[in-house]
């Protein structure tokens, strides 16, 4: 049984990280292949500080969220000035820089050793210990996530988004503020991110470097691809499609060395064959 | 009397080319006035300096007596001035209506957190927003097609679409940009009752138009430009009698 709410548990992770990305890069159309670094942060802010006694659980949580808010402003700022395919290449530059600050600092983020022994959440008192306990939690923020999503997508905001996405300076012309959209969608997005990341890091109980690196980022866009951009429903259907990959994967009777290579290759083929074939993804738009 | 709006000196140049030469023009309150001239003649640019598009080198925008400079497009929106553009600038993905929707100004839920944490009043607000929404698409006549895809309307239904887009803006001052050229004669009938229709109802009008018969019929005043420069000012009858204009407009050498 905990097989699969190990599986369920990670897959609505990488759902609240989906609907970040979802937000970004398919609705507002910042390509962004920096989100895993926003996640990291979010992993680290959370496990160093219930690792150290200095909050519990839940107000760590919260910082997380706000640094995540604040980091990716600051990370997505760059994408108001340089458009398009350059700003594509300044986030690959920031995902970069944030691997590598994850890998070196070792005071902070434990180097490539990364943080092990990171304790279980305490909501209020009660210990969230068991799995079906921690499924229960993240399930109830995932609910929390897609209801926020939902809103701010159904609302004038959402379709503000999508017209600047379209045409910034016909949006512009219709006397909106496009550096404010801008800045709070991707205000929205890094706050997704930074609690899915304190969310993940909590529930392995152990954050190391690779997890947050640019083959995470490009995982994430493959998940949005797959799922199908722009909508609710394909930011939910990516990540449990792509994660069962290698639950299916372990089922199979192979050397780990090589599902892991398997895996690289499947997704890999998968996200190519979506772009050409199945641009929408399952249940989305075309990107 | 004080101009509705003035330019005065305008200047505007794109490296080695000067687009607008010493630009000086005043239009008045309720009119129609058509901006015409050979292509080239600086008339788009005009439209994007007054909009806030383009600062000008030079020179200067006033509008009701206030200075316009320094305001940024989406200020200069506003205080009352809108433009549709020559190539229309749709949201084609997003259905008429939306279009529409998304121009009518100071909406509740346009942040995230009034649309997450006050979405039954965001929702009342839409419901009240779409009436206006549809109204202003019934007074362009396109009430019949106000959930029907942008890119599923015809190219008259798509002008007739951006102009419903700049009266949701609730500018009472229209840049609109060659709203005539390329339709078929019967959507041609459909656009100039149109604006005369917006006329009545109290709207100013700067059209910048090609089809002289266009002009003609609606333009209660022409603006003569040529290579960025004001060359004549005065009715249709007027510009179009005059030999000289004509030349020029026609492609006459000078």
């Amino acid at each position: 049984m905990d097989f699969w709410y190990t599986y369920i548990i990670l897959a609505e992770i990488y759902v609240l990280l989906g609907l970040s990305t979802n937000l970004l890069v398919g609705i507002v159309g910042i390509f962004s292949v920096s989100q895993a670094a926003v996640f990291g942060v979010g992993a680290y802010i959370v496990a160093a500080a219930t690792m150290s006694d200095t909050m519990s659980f839940v107000p760590a949580l919260l910082v997380a969220s706000a640094c995540g808010l604040a980091l990716n402003v600051l990370v997505t700022l760059p994408s108001l000035r340089v458009s398009g395919d350059y700003f594509v290449v300044t986030s690959f530059g920031i995902q970069l820089l944030a691997t590598a600050i994850f890998t070196n600092w070792t005071g902070g983020t434990g180097g490539a050793n990364g943080l092990p022994g990171i304790p279980p959440p305490d909501i209020f008192g009660i210990a969230v210990t068991e799995t079906y306990q921690f499924l229960v939690l993240s399930t109830a923020l995932l609910a929390l996530g897609c209801l926020a999503f939902w809103l701010a997508m159904r609302a004038p905001y959402g379709r503000l988004l999508r017209a600047i996405r379209e045409d910034e300076l016909a949006v512009a012309a219709a006397g909106k503020n496009i550096l404010f959209a801008k800045v709070s969608a991707a205000a929205l997005a890094g706050a997704f991110a930074g609690s899915a990341g304190g969310l993940y890091g909590t529930f392995l109980s152990f954050v190391d470097p690779s997890s947050f690196d640019l083959d995470a980022s490009i995982l994430l866009l493959t998940m949005v691809v797959v799922g199908g951009a722009r909508t609710l429903a394909g930011s939910i259907i990516g990540p449990f499609v792509l994660l069962a990959l290698p639950q299916l994967l372990a089922l199979v009777d192979i050397p780990t060395t090589v599902a892991a290579a398997a895996r690289q290759l499947i997704y890999g083929v998968l996200l190519i064959a979506f772009m050409l074939f199945r641009p929408q993804g399952l249940a989305g738009e075309k990107l | 009397m004080s101009a509705y709006l003035a330019v005065s000196g305008v200047n505007k140049s794109f490296g080695g080319l000067q687009a607008l030469h010493d630009t000086n023009f005043e239009i008045a309150k309720g009119k129609i006035t058509c901006l015409v001239g050979p292509n080239g003649a600086g008339k788009t640019t005009i439209f994007n300096v007054i909009t806030g598009f383009l600062p000008p080198d030079t020179g200067g925008v006033t509008f009701q007596g206030r200075s316009l400079d320094g305001l940024t497009r989406q200020q200069i929106v506003h205080q009352g001035i809108a433009r549709t553009f020559q190539n229309l600038r749709l949201f084609i993905d997003l259905t008429a209506l939306d279009n529409v929707l998304a121009a009518i100004p100071g909406q509740a839920g346009e942040t995230p957190w009034g649309a997450i944490f006050r979405p039954f009043h965001t929702a009342a607000v839409q419901s009240r927003l779409r009436a206006q929404a549809r109204q202003i698409l019934d007074h362009v006549g396109l009430a019949d097609r106000a959930n029907d895809y942008v890119r599923n309307l015809s190219y008259g239904e798509q002008k007739l679409l951006s102009v419903a887009r700049v009266l949701a803006t609730g500018a009472q001052l229209l840049l609109l940009d060659e709203p005539a050229s390329g339709m078929s004669a019967g959507a041609l009938d459909n656009i100039m009752a149109l604006m005369r229709r917006l006329q009545t109802e109290g709207k100013t009008l700067l059209v910048v138009e090609h089809n002289t018969r266009v002009v003609q019929r609606i333009a209660d005043e022409v603006l003569f430009l040529h290579q960025g420069h004001l060359m004549a000012q005065g009715t249709a009858e007027e510009i179009t009698s005059d030999p000289e204009l004509a030349k020029i407009y026609f492609g006459g050498a000078i």
